[in-house]
């Protein structure tokens, strides 16, 4: 019998943008009816890899492949044509336009005169949300829709293009675990009729239960492939975060936790409600420890976390810093205070993109600068100077524009921004989505050292590995409430997974 | 088809101020000044119509006055300088408005530059050329020769549709301007192709979500530079219908024009975000500004004070669709609370 | 950010990038010089600064308003309800100093309004300054009618506007003085900052603890100022207050000049010495181009090709 012919063959793709190599000489490829997964960190490579599959980005290096035959590169429709779908992991919907009219976004079926066939149009997308089981208004107007709805018009508008190739970025994150299985259950479906499909997760679990092999990746090139029945997680970890990253979470994970640090509270949150977000939410935190809020995605942290900046408001409940009872109407007063912020999304909330490192680094802190009306540039320049070289920021030119940083350098200066500060609270959303496996390590360090000189710190993170390594105290957090509070060294990780699991089910 | 709270309350008003005025402003609802507001109208609306498909697509067109001003001075050209028979002319001041239109998209796509930036140098550059071939400055006598071209000056014909039908017995009824049925007719071609085409369909996917548009493979590239040609092609119609009611073009017609069609436009629904809004509120937005104009100067109210109460109704309409959309939010994060 | 065993030109090409437009500057003075001698005489070149006095005035006070990523396109009417406001208080027989403060104080309440239904409503600057270009124009018109207002016997007024110090026509000091002041504000003070810091991210800005709604109130106020300033000038130097001066086309002028000079439209970095450099561009290509007998479409096609292309390198650069 002959060898089938690969759906997709991606050699020796290659992407670089000025100095930051996303990508090195990767191949892949994927076989009729291959489930396969693709694993790695944030700024593995993985998105450079699939923007290039589906055109969105031309590779700097290399060809694809569809079917044996080279593709047009960089040309999404190309793509498109040749049966190359993909279920984005950002939002590729036209919001002010129906389901129905998302679902064939670019390609609403048409008769005479490039007329729209309404009534096919209709009559296809029953089908398909028949087939795959899946429940939608198709007059609903997309952005009246909640996350989770949005993400299956996503699923629903890459299967609509009957493709032969369906590339998955991190398909669950919004989705819940019935939606879960009957995502995996599509999956299988298509490939039973010879699909192929990339499965691109961080849910390790999800990999082993639905994938058949595996490539892993890190640091912008292929490190290994594997068929997922000769390889378990242990070794995936290890293979993700490298040999270095993985040494220091196992001498992290044997480091002295601070629970409850000096003793000192600096905060103290009780019963904070906010009508439809979150409810009741009771604890305090320490001087000296930090504190990590863990939960799926949508369990509200981050909205509960800017509640406690004042960059939102909640509805009653009672807030208390340094013992004083506090209400913060923005983050201006919140500063006062001596708290400090870090978004989650370093690019939308946090930097100036186009302004400079010790422009950024000194934004939230422009007054201490001033004397009279004039701002002291030279100070905020050495001060700048200081923190780059505190916090080792590559490159050490604060002249340097921030979007010509790394991701983990930017992050670096977005948390140096209110280390000038030398806060007393520290909240931190997801501060290492995204960066690379090194600067992750540097910001723990960063954070530990924090809660050496007796902040108080409070990291929001989905990354159990992550939590797993620098909290002192874990919070876990279901749909708006603080479910459970643990002793790091109390807790195991699987406990954890279970409660966050658990009460969502 | 949902019908948008907004567009409900924007033909609301527009009914509450003819109701207004026509109490309270002599001769406001009389045959006359019904007339006057369309022959008065008709040709704004047009203008707002085709400006609107730049601000689908999350652009602005500051040009298109300029662009009436050179198609104008074309059609004066051809017919009272080259004697070019009228109907070679009608076809040529559209593929002029088009192409002049066209231009702007270019811009856009290609040097990148910002939709305001863009038209904004193509406004000096238009209205140089509106001088540069200027026939008023080349034979100084036809300044005062009227243009006589049967397919020109037909533009300006009135038709008695209240004799044809009978109704003239009953009730006064204006008579109807070409260019009323010519905005009708504008009106529903274009309508159609931006509910009911994938033509439109595109329009707004490239408005509402320019990279959800690319990576779906639309072709960006020419819906951008189509909405840009139609403002064009628009602004064209326009200048036919004016050139045709004044018998002569000069170099400054169309200026400013812009500013009442991008008011027209906005009062009418369409938003500067990009993806939101159909012909229909443009349409109703500039017969409104014309109601209030013409009801304001049969109260005798001053030119100038009319101005300030332009201005209020733009802000009254942009801020009512921010309070919408404001409202929108707040009941989709309520009940999206309620869901969980 | 360096490239590796880079050739001399692109090097060269990008140390010069920045300092693109002065350099053009030069070469069209050199152009035009030689094609017509009369373009280098002192009279000429006082001539260029003195017209371009008023627009370099609007121009510089409201780039702040562009850098945070707004747009004020009221100026026109700010500046002729300026010198109507002023031409009133004369007539008022008020001292010199409150006539100024009059004026000036019209057009900082105009700003007032814009950055307030700007920055609290959060309707967006295009819209809300139209309007407000309407609504002034017309109080314009009302207040003055469409009459022109002799101003006569004011030395002092006139002084303003037609005098000279030192052989140098007085608004060329004026300019001079706003322009160092706006610099001086940009570089030195916490607000240059703040400004560009809103243009590029404003959500960023506000969760740095920085209050937004009162900058971005306070630039409009100030592009208001500038515009009310030009206004008082103008109508001193012509004798005359008239509520159609800053005509349709004054506010696109100004923008044109603050984003040739490099500001970009959408807000962020700027600078108010490269609007400076925007304005002497256009004033000095303007100048040339009359002094060159040009023809005015000429001139307009020009502008437009000008704008363009400064802005397509511009966008390319980035």
């Amino acid at each position: 019998m002959p060898d089938p012919q690969p759906l997709v063959r991606g050699i020796g793709l290659t992407k670089v943008y000025g100095n930051l190599v996303a990508l090195k000489d990767a191949d892949f490829t994927v076989m009729p009816g291959e489930v396969r997964a693709l694993i790695g960190s944030n700024g593995a490579g993985k998105s450079t890899l699939v923007k290039i599959l589906t055109g969105a980005i031309a590779p700097t290096l290399g060809t694809v492949e569809i079917a044996g035959k080279a593709a047009p590169l960089g040309d999404p429709s190309e793509m498109i044509r040749r049966r190359v779908s993909c279920i984005y992991q950002h939002s590729n919907l036209a919001p002010a336009m129906s389901v129905l009219d998302n679902i064939f976004l670019g390609r609403q079926p048409t008769g005479k005169f490039g007329f729209v066939d309404r009534g096919r149009q209709r009559r296809e997308a029953l089908a398909l949300l028949e087939r795959h089981g899946i429940d939608l208004d198709l007059d609903a107007t997309v952005s009246n829709l909640p996350t989770v709805k949005q993400k299956e018009v996503e699923i629903m508008k890459a299967l609509a293009l009957d493709a032969q190739v369906i590339l998955m970025d991190e398909p669950t994150g919004w989705l819940a675990a019935s939606e879960v299985t009957k995502l995996h259950a599509t999956v299988r479906m298509l490939k039973a009729r010879g699909v192929g499909i990339v499965y691109i997760s961080h849910m390790l679990d999800e990999v082993f239960a639905v994938c058949d092999t595996m490539t892993i990746m890190r640091d912008g090139k292929v490190i290994a492939e594997s068929a997922v029945a000769d390889i378990d997680r242990p070794r995936v970890v290890h293979l993700m975060v490298g040999e270095k990253l993985a040494r220091e979470s196992e001498r992290a994970a044997h480091q002295k936790r601070h629970p409850r640090g000096t003793g000192e509270i600096r905060l103290r949150a009780r019963n904070l409600t906010k009508r439809g977000v979150f409810q009741g939410v009771s604890f305090d935190l320490y001087a000296g420890e930090i504190l990590c809020l863990t939960g799926l995605i949508g369990s509200k942290r981050t909205e509960l976390v800017r509640t406690l900046f004042g960059a939102d408001r909640f509805d009653s409940g009672t807030l208390e810093v340094e013992g004083q009872p506090v209400t913060f109407g923005t983050p201006a007063r919140a500063i006062s205070h001596g708290i400090g912020f870090v978004p989650e999304d370093r690019h939308r909330d946090g930097l100036m993109l186009d302004m400079t490192m010790t422009e950024n680094l000194a934004m939230a802190m422009l007054d201490r600068f001033r004397r009279g009306l004039i701002l002291g540039r030279n100070r905020m320049v050495e001060a700048g100077r200081r923190a780059i070289s505190s916090l080792s920021i590559q490159p050490p030119d604060g002249t340097r524009p921030v979007k010509l940083l790394s991701g983990g350098n930017q992050q670096k200066v977005l948390v140096g921004k209110w280390l000038n500060r030398s806060p007393r609270i520290l909240i931190l959303d997801e501060p290492t989505v995204g960066i690379d496996v090194g600067a992750k390590a540097e910001i723990y360090g960063i954070l530990r050292r924090e809660r050496e000189l007796g902040a108080a710190v409070l990291v929001v993170s989905s990354d159990l590995d992550e939590v797993m390594t620098v909290a002192d105290r874990i919070g876990v957090m279901v749909s708006g409430r603080l479910a459970a509070l643990h002793d790091a060294d109390a807790v195991r990780m699987d406990e954890i997974v279970r409660e966050i699991g658990e009460a969502a089910a | 088809m949902t019908i948008r709270p907004a567009t409900a309350a924007l033909v609301l008003f527009f009914a509450a101020t003819l109701a207004f005025f026509s109490l309270s402003a002599p001769h406001f609802a009389t045959a006359t000044n019904f007339e006057n507001l369309m022959s008065g109208f008709s040709f704004v609306a047009i203008l707002a119509v085709g400006e609107a498909f730049p601000i689908l697509v999350r652009g602005i067109d500051l040009s298109v006055g300029a662009i009436v001003g050179v198609v104008g001075m074309v059609v004066f050209d051809l017919t009272l300088v080259l004697h070019v028979p009228g109907y070679v002319i009608l076809p040529v001041a559209l593929a002029v408005g088009a192409l002049a239109g066209a231009l702007n998209g270019v811009l856009i796509v290609f040097l990148r530059l910002q939709p305001f930036i863009a038209t904004l140098s193509t406004l000096a550059a238009y209205r140089g050329l509106t001088y540069s071939i200027s026939g008023r400055q080349l034979v100084p006598g036809l300044t005062t020769t009227p243009i006589r071209d049967p397919w020109i000056v037909g533009i300006e014909t009135y038709f008695d549709i209240g004799g044809w039908l009978g109704v003239s017995k009953f009730v006064t009824m204006p008579w109807f301007p070409l260019s009323f049925f010519i905005m009708l007719v504008v009106f529903a071609i274009l309508q159609t192709a931006v509910l009911a085409t994938r033509f439109g369909r595109d329009l707004y996917t490239v408005g509402g979500n320019y990279e959800a548009a690319r990576l779906a493979g639309i072709n960006t590239t020419r819906v951008i530079i189509s909405a840009y040609a139609i403002a064009g092609f628009c602004a064209a119609i326009t200048a036919l219908i004016m050139v045709a009611r004044f018998t002569t073009s000069t170099e400054a017609l169309g200026t400013g024009m812009e500013l009442t069609a991008i008011a027209a436009a906005v009062i009418g629904g369409v938003s500067l975000a990009g993806g939101i809004g159909s012909m229909f509120g443009p349409v109703v937005g500039a017969f409104l500004l014309g109601a209030v104009l013409l009801g304001l100067t049969l109260q005798g109210v001053p030119q100038f004070v009319q101005q300030i109460i332009t201005g209020v109704i733009l802000l009254a309409a942009v801020g009512y669709d921010r309070l919408l959309a404001l409202r929108r939010q707040r009941r989709l994060a309520l009940s999206l609370a309620e869901a969980t | 950010m360096s490239a590796g065993g880079a050739t001399a030109l692109p090097e060269l090409a990008r140390r010069i990038a920045p300092n693109a437009l002065p350099i053009v500057i030069l070469v069209i003075v050199i152009v035009f010089a030689v094609a017509q001698p009369a373009f280098l005489k002192p009279d000429n070149l006082i001539g260029i600064v003195r017209q371009v006095a008023l627009i370099g005035i609007m121009a510089t006070c409201t780039t702040f308003v562009i850098m945070t990523g707004g747009v004020d396109l009221s100026v026109g009417p700010v500046l002729a309800i300026a010198g109507l406001v002023s031409y009133y208080s004369l007539e008022a027989d008020l001292p010199l100093a409150l006539v100024v403060l009059a004026g000036l104080s019209m057009g900082v309440l105009v700003g007032l309004a814009n950055g307030a239904v700007i920055a609290l409503l959060q309707l967006p600057p295009i819209i809300v300054t139209l309007a407000m270009l309407s609504i002034v124009r017309g109080s314009a018109l009302i207040l003055g009618g469409p009459e022109q207002h002799l101003i006569r016997n004011e030395p002092a007024y006139s002084f303003i506007g037609a005098g000279s110090l030192f052989g140098l026509p007085f608004p060329i000091y004026l300019f001079a003085l706003v322009a160092l002041v706006m610099i001086l504000v940009q570089r030195l003070t916490p607000l240059g900052m703040l400004v560009a810091a809103i243009g590029d991210n404003e959500t960023a800005a506000r969760l740095s603890g920085h209050r937004t709604r009162a900058t971005k109130t306070l630039v409009y106020a100030i592009s208001g100022f500038g515009a009310a300033f030009a206004g008082i000038i103008q109508s001193s130097q012509v004798h005359t207050a008239l509520a159609t001066y800053g005509p349709f086309g004054t506010e696109l002028d100004v923008i044109a000049a603050v984003v040739v000079g490099g500001t970009s439209i959408l807000g962020g970095n700027g600078s108010v010495a490269r609007t400076l450099v925007g304005v002497f561009f256009l004033g000095v290509v303007n100048n040339g181009m009359n002094i060159l007998n040009i023809p005015i479409d000429i001139q307009l096609i020009a502008k437009g090709g000008i704008i363009v292309t400064a802005l397509a390198i511009a966008a390319r650069r980035a």
